[in-house]
């Protein structure tokens, strides 16, 4: 019979270019909007303008300008004490309040929960602005306080205290979100595991400990991955406080700032596309091999 | 060893009364078992014994002291779940060590231990294994193992074997048994499947809709049911029951039959016939009439469907192959030894 | 701590219960915070914002002023901000949703010649740092003639590869392989299927890369304060840093902007909270099947 043939033909056709189709939109942007501008930030970093000089092919002597940067390596340094403040504190934290919520003794815990996710639903920029006046000697709350009780004004802002200061701001923005994902993490522990361990003694102390926080620990590794992504990526909060404590916070306090300062203050576009890209080849390197250490850890 | 007493028990779920009055007295080292359909609340009598649950009010004793506050350790019990419950980020060893480091048992101890469980329950090659690595047979042998870990008083079982295919649901049943000749301890199980509670159970405790209906062995609860509803629920194919009304000399049965009944009981309004307790005679030559509608052959039975007037079936066993066709219309012949009588609220009347 | 087998009248719970919920109220202070400075400060005049106690409102309650102040500063520059941002947030939040979902269904429901290059390759782009890129992009665009426009800041927003990752786990949980077995046996084209059949088994986790993106576009900074130069095309972080870069450098004049700042600040982030507050359910169950099979 002819009639179904044609169909059926149709159909495989179909099938086999479906995907394609499908995964089109989002591979045409992902092409234009993040491997063109990688390709051509590596095109920039292989270059060099001058006015003087025109533009000339100079090979590596961008890069290698950048790993023998200090304001670089600064800037690098400034990241990873960052990161070892802010992630810990966040994750214990956030892995204290999914505990706390998932345990199912509090009272309110929806309003708890959704008001503590909030600071999530607040733009970088704004959170440090606001982080910034609370910080600030002009009418910072905390300056009251201090002055009401005679006690010398707390500095957010100093040289020693500038970088915990920021690392909050971070900790108020990130924390919520760690939770939630913490928390679907334990909510997703079927419920009889909690019985067979209260039959086997442990009351929610141990249990929480031994059985919850094991199982949701790749849950815990994946997000702290993503976290010193996210935190050797440092940039708007340094750049809006620089307007208030400028000697403490440079132009090159963080490598992204560093490379935002080169090509809008300097012009200089080849070595700011070279500093970029040295940064992105640290941090996939620190990531990976994060990743590496983790995973040999669990399959051991 | 233990003797579990429950006094009164009631638990309600706000204005849900899911167990209602129930006084029970299981003796040291029976197999208890609790059966009845879904929502009779079995499951839920079995937590309460366990402290998973608190009751809403009554006493639970245990060799006579006083349980009813304590939390499910303190009792001394342990328990076998539905969906075995084992530690996934744990080994086998460590499922079974679990509830012993809790209790700061010292280690020589606990290997001690989990190595005589492992051994009795053929896990010993299995031990540094994780669950998924698993068989399913194998994971509930574990949950079994980290019970036994804990000597505890007495073994609660919550339908361990639902999650099992039929050939393993055999093999770990006899493994059950077994294991309960072997320890001897007091054993409370829960299942649905009356197959289990028939041939583990020393004693059955039938429940319907948070009431026991009766206790006894299953022997006793199959051949003297106290009421329609666990004269129904045990025993496979179910009981015929057929309506019944007083008529001289006898009972008037599905409206056409009649029994010839020396005395009858004043009251009957069902009666009962279990299938092997019918056998097949020609027309007329029996206490009923019916066409046969479906015949199946098992090869060692034959069960025989019969229609009566109004589209009810009566099923009935015969040994071997039976000459029986569709269509054929045949007497069926009750055994009056076996008959049981009920009245009108489904109570059993006794036989005479 | 546990609540299996335990009274909820037993004093060990009780005494549990209180020291939880008091950890969790001191952290929901600090929380709530500088959400409450920003409405106290909003609420002030300039002269009371640096007269008074911080932390609580002044008598002379100035909210209403301040908002109006904010609309009308700049020839109210700020609502064209506030569209501009709900603009791209949306369009960027739909739009990443969107392609996200069908890349995910592709990569969770059929099997391809390069399907792990691919997933490969996204997985890599998720480890690259976006503002190492947003200089290049900036550059990039700028030769197209693409810069300063809507389109600078919403075209890169909608590549969004942590929703394709999540879309991938969501889709191969949520839909049965038979579902699609028996649109295809039933006669319906691919693509008819996706619409049909299975788009709407994907809605939960559609919802959530769409309001993670949408977040995600709200937030960004970085991205619009390098491609955008005119302020029309502002979104409300980047326009909000310009009045505060203003204030805090500037002096005397600049000082009276305080208050323009923290009231625009307020105005800025609550529509986003109050969407929060009433999307809960979305988010809360989305993020929760992708956080864990992640």
């Amino acid at each position: 019979m002819a009639g179904p043939r044609p169909k059926k033909r149709r159909h495989l056709i179909s099938k086999r270019v479906a995907p394609y189709l499908f995964l089109a939109p989002f591979t045409l942007l992902f092409l234009a909007f993040l491997i063109a501008p990688m390709v051509y930030a590596f095109n920039l970093a292989i270059y060099r303008t001058t006015v003087v000089a025109g533009t000339k092919f100079v090979g590596a002597d961008n890069f290698i300008r950048a790993l023998g940067d200090p304001k670089f390596w600064q800037g690098v340094i400034v990241l990873l004490k960052f990161a070892i403040i802010q992630i810990p504190g966040m994750v214990a934290v956030a892995l204290l309040i999914a505990l706390i919520l998932d345990s199912g003794t509090v009272y309110l815990k929806s309003f708890f929960r959704v008001s503590l996710f909030l600071p999530y639903a607040v733009p970088a920029v704004i959170a440090t602005l606001i982080w910034g006046y609370l910080y600030g000697p002009a009418f910072g709350p905390f300056t009251q306080l201090a002055n009401a009780l005679h006690l010398p004004a707390p500095d957010f802002l100093a040289a020693s205290t500038v970088l915990p200061s920021i690392a909050n701001i971070a900790n108020w923005e990130y924390t919520g979100y760690q939770m939630i994902i913490y928390y679907a993490a334990l909510q997703a522990i079927p419920a009889d595991l909690e019985e067979a361990a209260a039959m086997d003694g442990a009351n929610g102390f141990i249990y929480a400990l031994k059985v919850k926080l094991p199982l949701i620990a790749p849950m815990v590794v994946v997000t702290v991955i993503f976290s010193i992504i996210g935190s050797l990526q440092l940039f708007s909060e340094p750049y809006l406080l620089h307007n208030i404590a400028p000697a403490q916070i440079s132009n090159s306090y963080t490598p992204n700032y560093y490379a935002y300062s080169l090509a809008f203050s300097n012009q200089q576009y080849n070595y700011s596309a070279a500093v970029s890209f040295v940064l992105g080849a640290v941090t996939a390197v620190i990531s990976y091999v994060f990743m590496l250490i983790v995973n040999r850890g669990s399959r051991a | 060893m233990a003797v579990i007493e429950l006094s009164n028990i009631r638990k309600s779920f706000g204005s849900l009364n899911i167990i209602g009055g129930v006084d029970l007295r299981i003796e040291d080292g029976e197999f208890v078992i609790f059966v009845g359909p879904s929502g009779s609340g079995k499951s839920t009598l079995l937590r309460l014994v366990a402290g998973l649950e608190e009751v809403t009010s009554g006493n639970i004793l245990i060799d006579g002291e006083d349980v009813t506050d304590l939390g499910p350790a303190d009792r001394s019990l342990s328990m076998v779940f539905q969906s075995y419950a084992l530690y996934p980020h744990k080994t086998v060893r460590g499922n079974m060590a679990f509830g012993l480091e809790v209790a700061r048992t010292p280690k020589a101890e606990i290997e001690r231990r989990v190595q005589a469980a492992a051994a009795s329950l053929r896990l010993e090659t299995y031990l540094d294994r994780k669950p998924k690595e698993l068989s399913g047979g194998q994971r509930q042998r574990v949950a079994i193992g980290r019970a036994i870990v804990r000597d505890p008083v007495a073994f609660l079982f919550d339908e361990p074997l639902s999650n099992l295919d039929a050939a393993l649901r055999a093999e770990m049943r006899i493994e059950i048994a077994k294991l309960h000749q072997r320890l001897g301890a007091t054993m409370i199980y829960v299942t649905h499947d009356q197959v289990e509670a028939m041939t583990l159970a020393d004693k059955i405790v039938v429940l319907k809709d948070g009431a026991i209906q009766q206790v006894g062995s299953p022997i006793d609860l199959y051949e003297k049911p106290a009421n329609l509803f666990v004269a129904q629920f045990l025993g496979s194919p179910k009981m015929n029951v057929f309506e019944a009304a007083p008529v001289n000399g006898g009972l008037r049965i599905a409206g056409t039959g009649q029994l010839d009944l020396a005395l009858a009981q004043a009251g009957v309004t069902k009666v009962g016939a279990r299938p092997e307790n019918i056998t097949v005679a020609a027309a007329g030559q029996g206490n009923i009439d019916g066409k046969v509608d479906v015949v199946e052959r098992l090869g060692s039975d034959t069960y025989a469907y019969i229609a009566l007037g109004e589209g009810e079936l009566v099923t009935v066993r015969l040994p071997g192959n039976a000459r029986l066709s569709v269509g054929e219309t045949v007497g069926l012949v009750l055994d009056m030894a076996e008959l049981h009588l009920f009245d009108a609220e489904g109570k059993a009347l006794a036989k005479i | 701590m546990t609540i299996v087998g335990k009274s909820k009248r037993s004093p060990s719970f009780r005494r549990n219960r209180w020291m939880l919920s008091a950890i969790l109220f001191v952290i929901w202070l600090y929380t709530i915070l500088p959400l409450f400075y920003v409405v106290v400060s909003a609420s002030k005049s300039n002269n009371d914002l640096f007269t008074t106690f911080g932390l609580w409102f002044s008598s002379d309650f100035h909210l209403l002023q301040n908002i109006h102040d904010v609309f009308s500063y700049q020839d109210g520059i700020f609502s064209r901000w506030l569209l501009n941002t709900i603009g791209y947030a949306t369009a960027a939040g739909v739009g990443a949703a969107l392609f996200s979902t069908m890349a995910g269904y592709a990569l969770a429901k059929y099997q391809f010649f390069g399907k792990r290059l691919v997933f490969a390759i996204i997985l890599g782009a998720v480890m690259i740092p976006q503002t190492a890129l947003v200089v290049p992009l900036f550059l990039l665009m700028s030769k197209v003639g693409m810069v300063n426009t809507p389109w600078a800041v919403i075209l890169p927003s909608l590549v969004f590869p942590p929703g394709v990752f999540l879309m991938r786990v969501y889709a191969d949980d949520a839909i049965p392989n038979e579902l699609i077995d028996a649109g295809r046996v039933d006669g319906a084209g691919e693509f008819h299927i996706f619409s049909a059949l299975t788009l709407r088994l994907l809605m939960p986790g559609f919802a959530t890369v769409l309001i993670l993106a949408f977040v995600a576009t709200w937030n960004n900074y970085f991205l619009p304060l390098v491609v955008l130069s005119s302020a029309e095309y502002f979104p409300v972080t980047v326009g909000l840093a310009q009045w505060y870069a203003t204030a805090t450098v500037g002096s005397g004049g600049g000082a009276a902007l305080f208050t323009l700042v923290l009231a625009g600040a307020l105005l800025s982030i609550v529509p986003v909270i109050i969407a929060f507050i009433v999307m809960q359910r979305f988010w809360q169950g989305g993020l929760g099947a992708g956080g864990v099979k992640a």
